[in-house]
């Protein structure tokens, strides 16, 4: 059942990423479902599952992606590593503990392409039209769907 | 017959002969007299009449709207699924019809133009926020490459980066990290096209003695960047000295609409329009 669900997430979230999340942007910012998936896949199912999905969905966000063919692999992986401990070590986690987490692996993944020269020589336009809108979107996003998860996976120990 | 007929019989008789004689002898006169005898029957038969009637126009009333309203129902519903089947066919026919006239179009540019191009459609975005790229559904197997350049009808789109099998990813002319050699079409000076953060161009390294003024156009050199020489890149808005102040840089206005490309042109072999086409390769004689 894992194993036919990361599969799923695997084959659909980077052509969702850049297909429909197109129509769905705000003032031309998509938020990062791969980040949001990594973190929550590590979050919930381990840090060992959350660097798995990591190197997958890098690899794939990066072929998908006119930028260098490294950022998202490195990335991602580190978000699903971090996610796993911050799930194995956050006793009581909630909504507001995860809202912080989820900007701060955002602003991190924004911080390792600014340093790989995307958005060009004017960082500061970046950082204010590109980097803090994301990392609200994802935090908002992975917020919504750690909530609607939360129930179901802390019972259900098959991901745990 | 006649033998058992009573009197009273046989004087109705009379007198209805005498009438169909009146009738065929004298028919208009004949008239007035039918008329005047008609006339309470028609009143005795009309009640009855009148009462049929408005029970039959009951009856039909309530079929029409209650019995046969099963049957409006199940047409109805049916006529609202032939609806809705017509509405999207007609929305796929003019989608059909939208595309039909930009590959015209494009096929008439390809034929038109002297480079060697191959046609592709836009599949995806970037999959991130971070670069200006779009994906292209033809790759490797159709003979596109990275550094090759990527055309619309309208003008420059970027050029290829990233190539698989059947698939690449091109990076627009839009984006910071891309730079395309160009020139003023007015002036012939030469200068760097480059992409802005808020999805402009800006043209770099223009000469600071250049004549160049708003509404220039700016088209690729075909010094560098995959791009046929005279390809539109664009529209000069705007125009101010550089930082360094030894040369000047323009505003662009791109001449592609990026939020709308759909179909483009990889230009696999390029040519200048200056250029004559190549000569087909001749045909080998038989011996």
């Amino acid at each position: 059942m894992k194993l036919l669900l990361y599969f799923g997430l695997a084959l659909v979230l980077v052509p969702v990423q850049s297909t429909v999340l197109d129509h769905l942007n705000v003032a031309g910012v998509r938020p990062d479902l791969c980040l949001i998936a990594v973190s929550l896949i590590g979050f919930f199912g381990g840090a060992g599952d959350g660097l798995m999905m990591g190197v997958l969905l890098g690899i794939e966000q990066d072929l998908f992606s006119a930028g260098d063919a490294w950022v998202s692999i490195i990335t991602k992986p580190a978000i699903g590593l971090s996610g796993g401990l911050v799930g194995r070590y956050v006793a009581r986690a909630t909504p507001a503990t995860v809202a912080p987490m989820m900007l701060g692996f955002s602003v991190c993944s924004g911080m390792a392409f600014l340093l790989a020269g995307a958005g060009g020589p004017d960082a500061m336009t970046v950082v204010q039209s590109v980097l803090v809108p994301q990392a609200l979107l994802d935090g908002v996003i992975g917020v919504a769907a750690y909530w609607l998860l939360a129930e179901r996976f802390r019972k259900d120990d098959s991901l745990v | 017959m006649f033998r058992s007929t009573s009197g009273t019989r046989r004087v109705l008789l009379v007198l209805c002969a005498l009438l169909l004689s009146l009738v065929f002898v004298l028919p208009k006169q004949s008239h007035t007299l039918l008329q005047a005898i008609g006339k309470p029957l028609a009143d005795l038969v009309a009640l009855p009449l009148e009462l049929l009637s408005s029970t039959d126009r009951r009856a039909g009333a309530i079929w029409n709207r209650y019995v046969a309203l099963r049957t409006v129902q199940e047409e109805n519903e049916q006529l609202r699924r032939e609806i809705e089947f017509l509405r999207g066919q007609t929305a796929d026919l003019r989608e059909m019809a939208a595309a039909n006239r930009r590959l015209t179009e494009l096929l008439r540019f390809q034929a038109h133009t002297p480079s060697v191009t191959v046609g592709a459609q836009v599949i995806g975005r970037d999959a991130t926020n971070w670069y200006r790229g779009v994906v292209l559904d033809k790759g490797e197997q159709d003979g596109v490459r990275t550094e090759m350049g990527v055309v619309t009808l309208a003008g420059a789109v970027g050029r290829v980066v990233k190539t698989r099998a059947s698939s690449s990813v091109v990076l627009l002319i839009t984006d910071p990290n891309n730079a395309v050699t160009s020139l003023i079409q007015r002036t012939r000076d030469e200068g760097i096209i480059e992409g802005t953060f808020e999805g402009q161009v800006r043209m770099k390294y223009i000469p600071l003695l250049s004549t160049v003024r708003v509404g220039d156009p700016v088209v690729t050199s075909g010094l560098t960047g995959g791009f046929p020489k005279g390809v539109p890149v664009g529209t000069i808005t705007s125009i101010h000295k550089d930082e360094s102040g030894l040369f000047q840089t323009a505003d662009v206005r791109p001449e592609v609409d990026f939020t709308k490309v759909e179909e483009v042109l990889v230009v696999t072999a390029p040519r200048s329009t200056e250029e004559p086409p190549p000569a087909p390769p001749a045909e080998k004689s038989k011996p």
